[in-house]
């Protein structure tokens, strides 16, 4: 068992996501961009108190900014920490980290996963869920999420040019094309789930139950991190309820 | 005289910071665009899955038919509130609505500095290295080390029931939120009766289609809220 994990010796067929998907070769891969941030913040925070000076900026500002973004991110980055500990045991650590800890979110990369996997006429977490599965799920979550860094890494000194006309001629259609994009893609996510079971449906309406009640807490009572967390909240009490739903 | 001393040599030390950001930014994102693919590839090459690359392709094409259109005005939308040197962080730390656009607004309020103007500019960036810390450590610590420590100790049929049911419990919550934030009906009334009619009339008659669901499902919402949008705005302009 230890040499297939090393190896990651994968079994097409085999339901143990686990094995493949913790194997040392992701883990080394998934630090590697963990580090590529971290060089990327240092580079970047001294090319910050180089040019700060110069700007009538004192480098107690510079210092303070650090500390307010720090600060500000604590709420939102905990209520990832919990989404992302719920995905766990559907794509395994390494692939969490850096898909939905990082590059992507939740909404998305399992949105993908889920897609991919339905091309192979599987559902994500089934018995259908196989390592071979798991493969071609996270190899097309990866590209999409590529093609956003790709699109990033082409646009941005095109937009720094001032080429930015499509935005500019027909804001019409930059606001609504996005709008319609996600609405789309969670509403078909979302109603493909109900004919599953009706565990899936009571679930569907539990979980989104949860959020309407989060969201409308929030703005009644005038609480923002109630906001940041309603995804964690509503998959936790889903999960729960899924829980008591199964075993009855 | 001073003054435009002062500014002159502001604007040069600016443009310093933007040309080293851009490379430094561009480079480190093509390295962690190479090392998000590594992972996968080793994966679905080389541990004998069998996986062929028309399984890839067709995943990918599916998947590039929901958000294909999201990768070219993400960046688009972005770019005017972030700037350039905050673009190659954003798109690879990602969450950039719920945590980095909050935390740069937030910086730049302590220290009282407006959004667009310099000091606002190198704020943003500063914020968003202190929301990267942050956040890459809190990843680390209780996803990478606790997490995976904490799954290891919950009993095996609870994990089986979180795999089986994730995004049930996932996607309810996801579509709440996507309709409370984009806050207009009419996509939203399209999108449902289009998921409606997709899932329960056209996937049960022709179940292959089933491949490319919800890739349909965008494609027509877009077309449609087109078609169908509220036109009383454009009229003015029209006539």
């Amino acid at each position: 068992m230890t040499t297939q994990r090393i190896m990651a010796a994968g079994d097409p067929t085999s339901t143990d996501i686990w094995a493949l998907a913790n194997s040392p070769v992701l883990w080394f891969c998934a630090l590697g961009v963990f580090a590529v941030i971290f060089v990327q913040c240092i580079l970047y925070s001294r090319a910050v108190k180089k040019a700060a000076p110069h700007v009538d900026m004192p480098l107690a500002e510079v210092k303070e900014s650090f500390r307010a973004g720090a600060v500000a991110s604590i709420g939102p980055s905990l209520a990832v920490v919990l989404v992302a500990i719920a995905l766990l045991a559907l794509f395994g650590t390494p692939a969490v980290l850096v898909r939905i800890g990082l590059i992507g979110s939740a909404a998305a990369e399992t949105a993908s996963a889920s897609i991919s996997a339905s091309t192979m006429g599987a559902a994500l977490g089934g018995d259908s869920y196989t390592q071979q599965v798991f493969g071609v799920a996270f190899m097309a979550m990866s590209l999409s999420g590529a093609m956003w860094m790709i699109c990033t890494l082409i646009m941005t000194p095109l937009l720094k040019k001032g080429g930015n006309t499509l935005s500019k001629r027909n804001p019409a259609v930059m606001a609504l094309v996005p709008t319609a994009a996600l609405l789309g893609a969670f509403s078909a996510l979302t109603i493909a789930e109900l004919p599953k079971s009706n565990v899936h449906l009571i679930l569907v309406c539990i979980s989104a139950a949860m959020m309407g009640l989060c969201l409308y807490l929030a703005k009644v009572l005038n609480i923002k991190w109630l906001k940041e967390w309603a995804l964690g909240i509503a998959i936790v009490v889903s999960i729960v309820a899924a829980y008591f739903l199964h075993t009855a | 005289m001073t003054t435009t001393s002062q500014l002159s040599s502001a604007d040069a030390s600016i443009a310093r910071f933007e040309k080293q950001t851009s490379r430094y930014g561009r480079n480190t994102m093509l390295i962690g665009l190479v090392l998000s693919l590594a992972g996968p590839i080793y994966i679905a090459f080389f541990s004998g899955l069998e996986i062929t690359g028309s399984m890839i392709w067709v995943a990918f094409l599916a998947v590039a038919g929901t958000f294909g259109v999201l990768w070219f005005v993400e960046p688009l939308t972005y770019f005017p509130i972030l700037g350039s040197a905050a673009m190659y962080q954003a798109f690879m730390i990602g969450n950039i609505s719920n945590k980095l656009l909050p935390a740069a607004i937030v910086a730049q309020s302590t220290i009282g500095a407006k959004p667009g103007t310099k000091r606002g500019d190198l704020a943003a960036v500063m914020a968003i290295c202190g929301a990267a810390t942050v956040h890459l450590t809190s990843l680390l610590l209780l996803v990478g080390i606790l997490g995976t420590w904490l799954v290891s100790l919950i009993p095996a049929d609870i994990i089986e029931v979180a795999r089986l049911y994730i995004m049930p419990s996932l996607m309810g919550a996801v579509l709440v939120q996507c309709i409370v934030a984009m806050k207009s009906l009419r996509p939203t009334v399209i999108a449902i009766v289009l998921a409606l009619l997709m899932n329960f009339v056209l996937v049960p008659l022709a179940p292959t289609l089933g491949m490319f669901a919800t890739a349909i499902v965008v494609i027509c919402s877009i077309l449609f809220s087109w078609l169908l949008r509220n036109r009383k705005t454009t009229y003015s302009t029209e006539s």
